[in-house]
């Protein structure tokens, strides 16, 4: 199988657990993959605000928490929810094709 | 929705900014002008006692958002410019040098300011407070020439300059009255950990002392404290805690009582005056008390909540108030109900440290610390956030899985 176009091939789904957290690195870019609710989400890995790993950080309600100051992203959208940060959280398509999960290459726009 | 009405937010800290966001959000489509004495668009001001003060920030890195962000906005900026009389029955501000401006409501958020030292020398050059951006720039350029850098107060302010001067490499001495660090918000257990941290980092502390007076002759160069010690110094900075903005409302009709009394929906006693920040003194429906909160993340919510009611969508505001403190490496949150406890619990490593602390009052966890172990905040703010009353044997066992005991908590509610 190969990946769709623009994307790369992360992980098997079933090596992610439900509610889990797990890194992951695109050309040295760091970035995340979260399960909730069976659904596979693709964000960057590093806090917008300061320097911080989002891995570390915690999941409530569709919100992924920063480990430092508890900034708050969207999961889906990754909108600002709770400062400090004020940037968005770049987020990335994602595809399960033959239970292989799949991550854009770029940042979804807008 | 109100229309066309038109709304003022005096102050340009991060309640400000809240609420200039949330009005728009909310659909707020009347005129808004946000007025600050400041002469920038408002800034993370947590940072300048940290990345800023360190030289790891430009002034420029540090707004929040950029000018062009409130322009699209459609807010209109009035920077540099303090309001210096207010008449609340006419509904209209006078900024300095005498210009009025009218509103129809008006959004209170003017913060805090240092409390200044009385005793004698303490009015030399040499001598630093830490509010503004001004404030930090001018730190940061005493502290380029600086050896040695006398702290008073070892509350946050306090903590973290000295940390920061000690990175920069500086000779940091501390004097408190209290026998540890932050022993007020944080208690004796958590403040003998941090002491431990500073005078690992070499800083020296002198605690359970007070400063008598300053010396020198152009600038300060000594303190005297009241034990008689002598302690050289060519910069002193001042933490010495803050006092809400609100000399402006004075005799202005509203209550003030330590900050602006609000109720639960931000709003003062004059309908279309709100209030919300460090000057806002709230009646918090979940907890049944009044709170002033002096942080950040309360600062940023409130504001939102504040433009909320002002767009015509008010909701009790009840949140658990959040904070965090950077020091060297070490990152400490607190998540809780400031006010007294009868009991700290403690988790983890302190010599580390690697610190969870409980606050228990009656059995009910009021708040959570945490010390370089951000996972326990959120199960931790869950835990307080559900009233949860907990074995503290519980708590302290590090087997304890705080997740799973915050998710049975949440559900027992
Ligand atoms: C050095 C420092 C470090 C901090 N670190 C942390 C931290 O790590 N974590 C944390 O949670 N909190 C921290 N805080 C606290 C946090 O910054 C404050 O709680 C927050 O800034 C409060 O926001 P505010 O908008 O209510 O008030 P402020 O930020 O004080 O803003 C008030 C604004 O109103 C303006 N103003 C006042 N009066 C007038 C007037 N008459 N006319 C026009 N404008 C006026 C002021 O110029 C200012 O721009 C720190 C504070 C300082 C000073
Ligand atoms: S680094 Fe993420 S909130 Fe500060």
């Amino acid at each position: 199988m190969t990946a769709p176009e623009g994307y790369v091939a992360v992980k098997r789904y079933d090596e992610i657990p439900e509610g889990g957290i797990v890194p992951f690195e695109v050309d040295d870019d760091e970035r995340i993959l979260v399960k909730l609710e069976g659904k596979i989400y693709a964000l960057s890995g590093i806090c917008t605000h300061e320097y911080a790993e989002l891995a570390e950080g915690d999941l409530e309600d569709h919100v992924i928490y920063c480990p430092l100051h508890g900034s708050g992203f969207d999961l889906e959208t990754g909108r600002v929810t709770a400062l400090p940060a004020t940037q968005p959280l770049p987020v990335y398509d994602v595809q399960v094709v033959d239970g292989v999960v799949y991550v854009s290459r770029e940042p979804r726009q807008g | 929705m109100p229309g066309q009405r038109s709304c003022v937010i005096l102050g340009g800290g991060v309640a400000a900014y809240g609420a200039a966001e949330a009005l728009r959000a909310a659909g707020f489509d009347g005129p808004v002008t946000l007025v600050s004495a400041e002469p920038v668009v408002p800034y993370d001001r947590t940072t300048l006692s940290k990345a800023f003060l360190q030289g790891q920030k430009t002034a420029e890195e540090i707004l929040l958002k950029p000018v062009e962000h409130y322009q699209g906005l459609g807010i209109e900026l009035r920077l540099g410019q303090r309001a210096s009389a207010v008449d609340l029955d006419r509904h209209e501000l006078t900024l300095e040098p005498g210009e009025r401006l009218p509103f129809d409501t008006l959004l209170i958020a003017t913060g805090a300011e240092p409390v200044r030292l009385r005793l004698p020398g303490f009015d030399l050059p040499g001598v630093r407070y830490l509010r503004s951006l001004a404030d930090a720039q001018a730190l940061r350029e005493d502290l380029s020439r600086a050896e040695r850098v006398l702290v008073v107060g070892c509350g946050f302010i306090g903590a973290e300059v000295a940390a920061s001067a000690r990175t920069l490499g500086k000779q940091v001495t501390v004097v408190d009255p209290l026998p540890v660090p932050l022993a007020g918000p944080l208690g004796e257990e958590v403040g003998a950990i941090l002491a431990e941290v500073h005078r690992r980092h070499g800083v020296e502390l002198r605690l359970g002392q007070k400063v008598a007076e300053l010396r020198g002759h152009r600038r300060a160069e000594e303190a005297v404290l009241e034990s008689g010690e002598r302690i050289a110094c060519d910069l002193v900075v001042v933490g010495v805690g803050v006092r809400p903005a609100v000399a402006l409302f004075q005799g202005s009709g509203l209550q003030i009582e330590d900050g602006i009394l609000v109720d639960e929906r931000c709003a003062t006693g004059v309908p279309g005056v709100y209030a919300a920040g460090d000057v806002a003194n709230w009646w918090h429906p979940a907890i049944g008390r009044r709170l002033r909160v002096e942080h950040f993340d309360n600062a940023a919510q409130q504001g939102a909540a504040a433009a909320r009611a002002i767009a015509g969508d008010p909701q009790p505001y009840a949140p658990v108030p959040y904070f965090w403190s950077d020091q060297y490496d070490l990152n400490l949150q607190y998540a809780g109900y400031p006010g007294p406890w009868d009991q700290v619990v403690l988790r983890g490593d302190p010599a580390a440290p690697s610190v969870t602390a409980f606050y228990l009052r009656q059995g009910v966890v009021e708040a959570v610390v945490t010390i370089n172990r951000p996972r326990e905040l959120r199960p931790g703010r869950r835990l307080v956030e559900a009233r949860a009353r907990v074995d503290p044997a519980v708590l302290a066992d590090p087997a304890t899985d705080l997740r799973a005991l915050a998710q049975a908590a949440r559900a027992a509610e």
